[in-house]
């Protein structure tokens, strides 16, 4: 039984077709790869997935329950989270009140916070426990109070990923989380993901542009094009189909 | 500084009982000021909450405000100074009063809030500046509104006395009273936002896509914010209405909406202490240099000029003083401190 199951997708914006048709999903523990020339519709995926849109056709499970067109913070009250290809992190808050805020975000208590009660500052500090272990997990301890727009590009790329990981998901989805980083960045990077699947027991759908990135990493790689699925299967599979050397070739030139 | 609140409690506990004593030693005059400066605070501090720490766009302040100001002198008029010569007539009177006067400010709070999810919940569904266009228009109907009732007075204005009970004293002026409660509710507010649940409004203030991924209902935190910034507003308005015996829509143009917008970004969007500072300042500067006749408001205009020169991000940024710095600080070093 599949963890993400979604059965002929497809998105439009207006005249514009940015998914069609797409059969996609994910087995519980996977780490699954979404690659793709600019435009094919990959972050329209992660984007119907995780609720800021709605399908204009087509069905998106998650563990059974159909999740299309469920509001956001829903999403994420299910155990879905995601990062963003162009880093959206609370800029202005430091890199632990940026965890904070997503460990307490399903559990807040306005009249509590006010009132103050027994328990009240040890159930505080808990919660700031787990930001820091999560902060520390992905090695930002260091930084925990500079604030998140301060923080080289690389940790904010992981700071996105601690503060998805603080809501607890089940699924994870990361989108582009090697744009703008150097090879040895980009070597680390790959290193994490594969951690992360292990240690936090999650499965993870990661979208990138390079096939040679997710190449012994993924467990599968989905290959979208204009909106549509051209390839699936096995990394060395995928590498070698000629549908998708043509698509990228024939798109802007970049390799596969 | 290990429990802020007990400092706060007996210094509220200290101003009542200097009540008695305060006007026999400071002229009218300066408890006048002194008692705006008290209102001020509390628009600009639950404004705050709306536009400094949910990052919406409010400038319709004062209308909440009148809201506030409007219901309680009613509440009061028509109802309160029976009540309030009822327990006089079984309790020493300063007890009297004493029971008495949080009840025209809880209700006028309450008008407000109600006022405020009414105006809420529609312009906060969406994004954008609906909630500015929403407020203004809202500030403006209410003002013309109260103008058209005349059992509030209309355009002559409210005084709060009652026909039926002539001897009622329904004025409330008690420094040390009206400071208790603009610090109970700066502390209601700051306490709400610097809790970890509360770091959801500044959430949703950065990046409301982002907030909204990672669990944050941002409509009915947005929602939150706005309802409580409008109680408080309203308790505001019913603080002035009875301290200054006397409430007319003048009071609640949309002049005083914009001045206090102004004492929140002056102040610094997202600091609790830069709205006091800004509130304070500004309303005790036009009584300050009120020697220099008609330069008084050149000079007024250059200070907002060159302070927002200087600080774009306002006086004190997103920084916070004293016991409202330390509400601020990681739960954990807190802990250690206290
Ligand atoms: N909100 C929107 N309104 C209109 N068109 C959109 C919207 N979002 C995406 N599109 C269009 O849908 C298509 C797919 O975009 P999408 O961002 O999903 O591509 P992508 O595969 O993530 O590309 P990239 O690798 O450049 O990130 C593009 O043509 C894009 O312009
Ligand atoms: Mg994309």
């Amino acid at each position: 039984m599949p963890l993400l199951e979604i059965r002929g997708l497809t998105v439009r914006f207006g005249g514009l077709t940015a998914v069609a048709g797409l059969d996609f999903s994910v087995e519980p523990g996977a780490l699954v790869a979404l690659i793709g020339p600019n435009g094919a519709g990959k972050t329209t995926a992660f984007n119907v997935i995780t609720g800021i849109y709605a399908p204009s056709s087509g069905s998106v499970r998650f563990d059974r329950k159909e999740i299309g067109g469920v509001s956001p913070h829903r999403i994420c009250a299910h155990g879905i989270a995601r990062t963003f290809q162009n880093i959206r992190l609370f800029r202005s808050l430091t890199a632990l009140e940026n965890v904070r805020a997503a460990v307490a975000a399903a559990q807040r208590s306005g009249l509590r916070d006010v009132v103050r009660g027994p328990g009240w500052s040890q159930r505080e500090q808990a919660l700031e426990e787990r930001a820091l272990e999560l902060l520390t997990r992905l090695g930002l301890e260091r930084v925990a109070d500079t604030k998140a727009d301060a923080l080289p590009y690389g940790e904010q790329r992981r700071l996105e990923i601690a503060r998805a990981l603080a809501t607890q998901p089940r699924l994870l989805l990361l989108d582009e989380p090697a744009a703008g980083m150097n090879p040895s960045e980009k070597e680390a990077l790959r290193g994490l993901v594969a951690r992360l699947r292990e240690e936090f027991g999650v499965s993870i759908v990661l979208i990138d542009h390079d096939v040679a990135f997710v190449m012994n990493l993924c467990d599968r790689i989905s290959v979208l094009d204009h909106g549509e699925k051209i390839a699936e299967g096995p990394p060395e599979v995928v590498r070698r189909d000629p549908q998708v050397i043509e698509a990228y070739l024939g798109n802007n030139g970049e390799s596969a | 500084m290990r429990r802020p609140w007990i400092g706060l409690v007996l210094a509220a506990a200290l101003l009542v009982l200097l009540d008695a004593g305060l006007p026999h030693v400071l002229n009218p005059y300066y408890l006048t000021i002194l008692t705006r400066i008290g209102v001020a605070v509390l628009a600009a501090v639950s404004l705050q909450l709306i536009n400094g720490f949910t990052g919406q766009f409010s400038i319709g302040h004062a209308g909440f405000m009148a809201v506030g100001a409007y219901v309680s002198a009613a509440l009061s008029v028509y109802l309160g100074a029976g009540w309030l010569v009822a327990l006089g007539a079984v309790l020493p009177v300063p007890l009297a009063r004493a029971l008495y006067f949080p009840v025209p400010l809880v209700a006028g709070g309450l008008a407000a809030a109600l006022a405020g999810l009414g105006v809420g919940i529609p312009a906060l569904r969406l994004r954008g500046d609906y909630l500015a266009i929403a407020t203004l228009g809202f500030g403006e109907i209410i003002r013309i509104a109260i103008l058209n009732v005349d059992a509030v007075g209309g355009a002559r204005g409210f005084s709060l006395t009652s026909a039926a009970q002539p001897a009622a004293d329904l004025r409330y002026d008690g420094l040390g009273a009206i400071y208790a409660v603009v610090a109970l509710s700066v502390l209601v507010i700051a306490r709400l936002v610097y809790s970890t649940g509360g770091l959801a409004f500044r959430a949703v203030r950065e990046d409301e896509t982002a907030a909204e991924s990672v669990g944050v209902a941002t409509t009915r935190v947005k929602v939150e914010a706005f309802v409580v910034s409008s109680f408080f507003a309203g308790v505001a308005g019913a603080l002035f209405a009875h301290s200054e015996g006397y409430v007319h829509t003048n009071s609640f143009a949309f002049l005083r909406s914009f001045e206090i917008v102004v004492f929140v970004v002056l102040g610094g969007l997202g600091s609790i202490s830069g709205a006091i500072l800004a509130a304070t300042v500004l309303t005790a500067a036009p009584e300050v240099l009120r020697g220099l006749g008609e330069w008084r408001m050149i000079l007024y205009s250059l200070l907002l000029i060159v302070t927002m020169i200087l600080r774009p991000q306002g006086l004190m940024g997103q920084r916070e003083l004293g016991p409202l710095r330390w509400l601020a600080t990681r739960p954990r070093q807190r802990h250690a401190a206290a």
